[in-house]
């Protein structure tokens, strides 16, 4: 089995910043990036740059510069991908897209792993079940917030599901092709690779990424839905690596 | 631009969201109940899988990953004999576009592909350029609904007249790539005409129309008071433009806006007196479906009773 390393493809090895940016399989061939003007209709139309620190004019200006310091830069991790710079931007190029190459260059390096630590047992739990769920955490964190209608509500996800006539929440997958693919590109490596890196850091918030909130019908009784009074779910360990 | 009669209404792959199926599976029988009403041939498969959405954009999955995926469900597709994907999130809607035009595109990352699928033992998965086309074979399930818009006004029960309502479009659906939408992604009108022929009064235009709703993938989760703020802008433009309703494409939307109001309603201490709802949730509601057994909306956070009562409805 040949080893797949995700590097290779979405931050191959480049003499700077930008053509590892083009080179990338997650930007097009079409890419403006040398055709930027520095206009600023990026920055003018991005909600990040109207919240936050975050300039992608700037950020495209230092990428062009070859300047290594932005996958230090903290606001990096601001933008949304919504892609309004993308729809905004007059010759094609893509700071969304550029964000998202440099986004795992700094991860490459060990920057902003923090950033991920809500995120890493996605890939396990997909796996299993063929769908994904957003992190535990923030489930416990919606539960606290919109208290007992919604905890009521995940409770009975799967008598209103039958009610509506649709039918499991998992896929059907009895070859486990999810896994396979999951493995054959790559995915757990970089995972464990991240995890263990974050560890080593000691930038963990001590999240446990790996518990997820197990609300699917026929796997989990619904029973198993606990919310404590501090208003994180104790619920069950679903998926362990 | 693509234009209306490109969209088809035969071999409709309708493709599950993850989102949906969770959070609001009332989007999905809604969907169901109009593609019913309005003759629509399409099939739903316990086979297709999570696009890789929310993973993907957290930044998780690399592209090749991604790009797998997608090739898996897009034999999916072509094994059931359903090649056209219909997406209900605008998100599936971007990673399969994206995927397909890469796969069709770039011969490294389709040998590349095809030999995990080999080297796993999953020959029949392996895609052939062309299997499947990003600009004709992969559509939004909104495009489908606007392409008999007629139809809606004609079957159209609810009176709906005085209904002061107002849409937000989906990023991923018109920003990320404008060339292949219905319109014009400076101001995209296609939840509005299906509203239009439902017989709401779709505001023109509102401050902030086109910012996104604040969800951000990460954002939510490590940066959650600037994705907050951006939602709090937003409920503050429609407050100020005297909506009762906003009206959406997508669940990712749909969760920001409606389980984070009364969140954001708490926070920063404000009210707002507007529901939410996905469009084919409301224009199921216009053809009379029942607003819980097929558009789900008991699985809302921001209660919609006084809006069914003032409508008739309940």
């Amino acid at each position: 089995m040949t080893l797949i390393q995700i590097d290779e493809y979405d931050t191959p090895a480049g003499k700077s910043l930008a053509e590892t940016i083009k080179a990338s399989i997650r930007t097009p061939d079409s890419l403006g990036l040398d055709r930027c003007i520095q206009c600023g209709a990026c920055t003018a139309s991005c909600p990040a740059a109207r919240f936050t620190a975050y300039n992608p004019r700037l950020l495209v200006k230092r990428v062009l510069e070859n300047d290594r310091g932005v996958l230090e830069d903290e606001t990096l991790w601001n933008c949304f991908y919504c892609y309004t710079c993308q729809l905004r931007c007059p010759r094609n190029n893509s700071p969304a897209k550029l964000v998202q190459v440099l986004r795992q260059l700094a991860l490459n390096e060990g920057i902003g792993l923090e950033n991920m630590e809500h995120f890493l047992g996605l890939g396990e739990f997909f796996a299993a079940h063929g769908i994904s769920q957003v992190p535990e955490h923030y489930l416990g964190k919606m539960a606290e917030a919109l208290g007992s209608s919604w905890v009521e509500f995940k409770r009975d996800l799967p008598a209103i599901r039958a009610e509506l006539g649709l039918g499991s929440l998992d896929i059907r997958d009895e070859r486990k092709e999810i896994r396979s693919i999951l493995e054959g590109t790559g995915h757990f490596e970089r995972a464990e690779s991240l995890r263990a890196r974050l560890k080593e850091s000691g930038a963990s918030e001590g999240i446990e990424e790996n518990k997820f909130l197990n609300a699917i019908p026929g796997k989990n009784k619904s029973e198993d839905i606990n919310l404590e009074k501090n208003g994180r779910y104790s619920g069950p360990e679903a998926l362990i690596v | 631009m693509k234009k209306m009669e490109d969209i088809p209404d035969r071999k409709l792959l309708l493709f599950k969201s993850c989102m949906v199926s969770q959070e609001y599976p009332g989007i999905e029988k809604a969907t169901k109940y109009l593609f019913d009403r309005l003759g629509i041939d399409y099939f739903v498969s316990e086979e297709q899988s999570c696009c890789t959405g929310i993973g993907h954009y957290v930044d998780l999955y690399g592209q090749l990953t991604t790009t797998a995926i997608a090739a898996r469900n897009f034999a999916v597709a072509r094994k059931c004999g359903y090649p056209n994907i219909a997406c209900m999130c605008s998100t599936c809607y971007a990673i399969n576009k994206e995927a397909c035009e890469l796969l069709n595109g770039n011969e490294e990352v389709r040998a590349q592909v095809n030999s995990v699928f080999r080297e796993k033992g999953l020959e029949d998965l392996v895609y052939a350029k062309g299997d499947l086309d990003e600009r004709t074979n992969i559509f939004h399930v909104l495009e489908v609904i606007f392409s008999k818009k007629e139809l809606l006004t004609e079957m159209t029960e609810v009176d709906f007249s005085g209904l002061k309502a107002a849409a937000h479009h989906a990023c991923h659906y018109y920003k990320f790539r404008p060339e292949d939408m219905i319109g014009n992604p400076e101001n995209p009108r296609l939840i509005d005409g299906v509203a239009g022929a439902c017989g709401a009064d779709m505001l023109r235009w509102y401050e902030d129309r086109s910012l996104t709703c604040g969800m951000g993938f990460a954002q939510l989760h490590i940066h959650k008071d600037t994705s907050l703020k951006v939602t709090q802008t937003k409920l503050e433009s429609l407050r100020k433009a005297g909506v009762e309703l906003l009206l959406h494409m997508c669940p990712n939307c749909h969760i920001q806006y409606d389980r984070c109001q009364p969140v954001i309603e708490k926070e920063f201490g404000s009210e707002y007196d507007f529901v939410h709802m996905n469009i084919a949730q409301f224009a199921a509601l216009a053809l009379g479906a029942d607003p819980y057994k097929v558009c789900g909306l008991q699985t809302h956070s921001v209660p919609l009773e006084n809006f069914l009562e003032k409508y008739g409805i309940i």
